[in-house]
């Protein structure tokens, strides 16, 4: 994906910009309820109980400047698709109010979804039996492209993605990448100052989601310059990708800033993992906890538990030293997702 | 103009799927064929005298070709609305429509159009078979036709939105192409005469907006009425067109409100 064509240059939004300073996205005490299903049975044997309430959100508040690459991180069921949905005017939040570009969601849905680009990471949203090329003219038209205009903007995406060969083939017969990439071709469409994608790499192989996450640093994020929301339960990529993040659980944002801020803030242990050889006896202290695990090398794994902040750490690596031990590897393990909000959970962090 | 253009899409998108199953495409007018050579030796047995109270003079085999014909325009607008719209949901292209500019209602209107363009195509197909079999159609009246035609599929829209209203919001189990489909078959007039019904069921037929597109239809096409004797029929299109197009628009508003708030608007 090096060259690039015309109409996938920047371009400029002269009309119906928003002022200066406001941000692409602003959520500002949003908050979704739904109404849980009840069965039929559940029905006829309650008739007057009330459905019970399942929170999908719960005030959310966030701001992401224009031309962020901001991450929403979170377990699946944590909200994410609900938020990004709420972005899309696919779902009217119960309580707050969300603007993108500074149009509201649910007063001027219409401007809001000229504003977005939404890349779903449902392969089916495509008719299967129609090329490539004619599902992208269809949806074209949908944004409101002249004819001509549709078929030179849908040339223009698929040379940009890489898929003029199979422009004319039928989607169902596209790899789960291509699909991918149709699907990013397809928000951008219109141009979009701000595209949210759900879970882009979700159903790639790690060689094409390298691939899409180098795609959408380089050449939506930094050369586009759009403003772009990507949730994601994935730590890697989050890390990889995203200036910021939110982090997501059970519908509220338990933590907003860079990954540095999120995990470095977090109270507890950092984790590490040692190999140590000649080690004759663990040394104990309550700043650390340390599980060995030999090996029959004899050389001993340690995985690592210490208390925060720098010194005790180089205690434990005296400590060792000074019990006979060779330090042979020292590396340290980032908290998993679920150890994070776990963590978090625990500690009461918000 | 844009608007055009988005329905222009609609129809283009809905034709090269169609034509991408073939074998299915062509068996629709082989069903054609079928079923106008059943009712052929149907009417040939039943052999009902043309004083027959509401065939007014005319042969059942046309009778009954006509109304077969123009129940496709019945079936496309009870059927297309809100069938397209499920299909989108199941199939989960509907989320990727509704997140564009285009309003849900273009979204509708759009969807349904292929259905009516292949219910035209097949009217056409059966007055020519019709005729290849003797039925003397009065090919000269076809504007006129298309006049009443454009308000029945008004009329009838107005039914086929308030269906996709119901898709919108309970997914499945939309009570109104059910019972407006079984009631007009019933007393509609598309296989006999609502006279020939007991009284007070045939009396119902008045409540149908088919019954006075069918009875236009006949009229026009097979007894040479005019513009003036069809205008009672007219008249009572329009009522309907007045009554019906609103309250499937508001009810249509409503449904796709609703869906947003629960959250439910591309489940299935």
């Amino acid at each position: 994906m090096t060259a690039t064509p015309a109409g996938f240059a920047p371009s400029s939004r002269a009309s119906g910009e928003p002022a200066p300073g406001t941000p692409a996205l602003c959520l500002r005490g949003v908050g979704k309820t739904y109404l849980k299903h009840r069965s039929l049975v559940e029905m006829m044997v309650r008739p007057f109980r009330k459905a019970e309430r399942v929170e999908g959100l719960v005030d959310v508040n966030l701001e992401v400047p224009r031309g962020t690459l901001y991450g929403l991180l979170g377990p699946n069921g944590a909200g994410k698709t609900t938020l990004l949905k709420i972005l899309a005017c696919l779902i009217l939040p119960t309580s707050g109010t969300a603007e993108v570009e500074g149009s509201d969601v649910a007063r001027d849905d219409l401007a809001v979804r000229r504003a977005i680009g939404f890349v779903t990471a449902d392969e089916r949203s495509f008719y299967w039996r129609l090329s490539g090329e004619d599902n992208l003219e269809f949806f074209a038209r949908l944004y409101g492209l002249s004819a001509a205009g549709a078929r030179r903007r849908t040339r223009e995406l698929l040379a940009a993605m890489e898929l003029e060969e199979v422009a004319k083939r039928q989607f169902m017969s596209y790899s789960s990448g291509m699909k991918q990439r149709l699907g990013i071709c397809r928000a951008l469409l219109h141009d979009p100052p701000v595209l949210c994608l759900d879970e882009p790499t979700r159903s790639l192989d790690p060689i094409a989601a390298k691939h899409l996450r180098h795609f959408i640093r380089t050449r939506l994020h930094q050369e586009r310059g759009k403003t772009i929301l990507l949730a994601t339960h994935n730590l890697q990529e989050a890390e990889d990708l995203c200036q910021r993040l939110a982090v997501l659980h059970r519908g509220r944002v338990l933590r907003e800033g860079s990954l540095h801020d999120i995990t470095a803030g977090l109270p507890g242990r950092e984790q590490y993992v040692l190999e140590v050889a000649g080690l004759a006896r663990a040394p104990a202290d309550p700043r650390w906890s340390l599980e060995p695990e030999p090996r029959a090398d004899g050389v001993v794994r340690l995985a690592a538990a210490v208390d925060r902040g720098g010194r005790p750490l180089s205690d434990l690596l005296q400590a060792i030293l000074a019990s006979g031990g060779t330090i042979v590897s020292c590396s340290r393990r980032e908290p998993g997702l679920q150890e994070v909000f776990d963590q978090m959970e625990r500690e009461g962090v918000r | 103009m844009k608007t055009l253009g988005i329905l222009g899409a609609f129809l283009k998108r809905d034709f090269l799927v169609e034509a991408s199953y073939r074998t299915a495409f062509a068996l629709q007018f082989v069903g054609i064929m079928m079923s106008v050579l059943i009712w052929r030796f149907v009417s040939g047995v039943v052999k009902a005298p043309a004083d027959t109270p509401g065939l007014d003079g005319m042969d059942y085999f046309a009778y009954v070709l006509l109304g077969l014909a123009f129940f496709h325009y019945l079936s496309s607008a009870l059927g297309s609305f809100s069938s397209k719209i499920r299909q989108e949901q199941t199939t989960g292209t509907l989320e990727a429509i509704l997140v564009t500019p285009t309003s849900p209602g273009t979204v509708v209107l759009g969807s349904a159009l292929w259905e009516f363009v292949l219910a035209s195509v097949k009217v056409g197909i059966y007055l020519a078979v019709g005729w290849a079999f003797g039925v003397a159609i009065r090919f000269e009246n076809l504007p006129l036709c298309l006049v009443v035609l454009a308000i029945t599929i008004l009329a009838f829209s107005g039914i086929g939105i308030l269906s996709a209203a119901f898709i919108f919001y309970l997914k499945r189990g939309d009570p109104i192409t059910y019972l407006v489909s079984s009631v007009s078959v019933l007393l509609g007039g598309v296989f006999y005469p609502p006279q020939d019904m007991w009284p007070w069921l045939g009396a119902l037929s008045k409540f149908l907006p088919i019954t006075y597109a069918l009875h236009a239809w006949r009229s026009a096409l097979l007894k040479g009425a005019s513009f003036r004797d069809l205008l009672p029929d007219i008249v009572a299109l329009l009522i309907f067109c007045v009554i019906l197009l609103p309250l499937g628009a508001v009810a249509f508003r409503f449904a796709i409100r609703k869906a947003r708030q629960e959250g439910s608007l591309v489940q299935y």
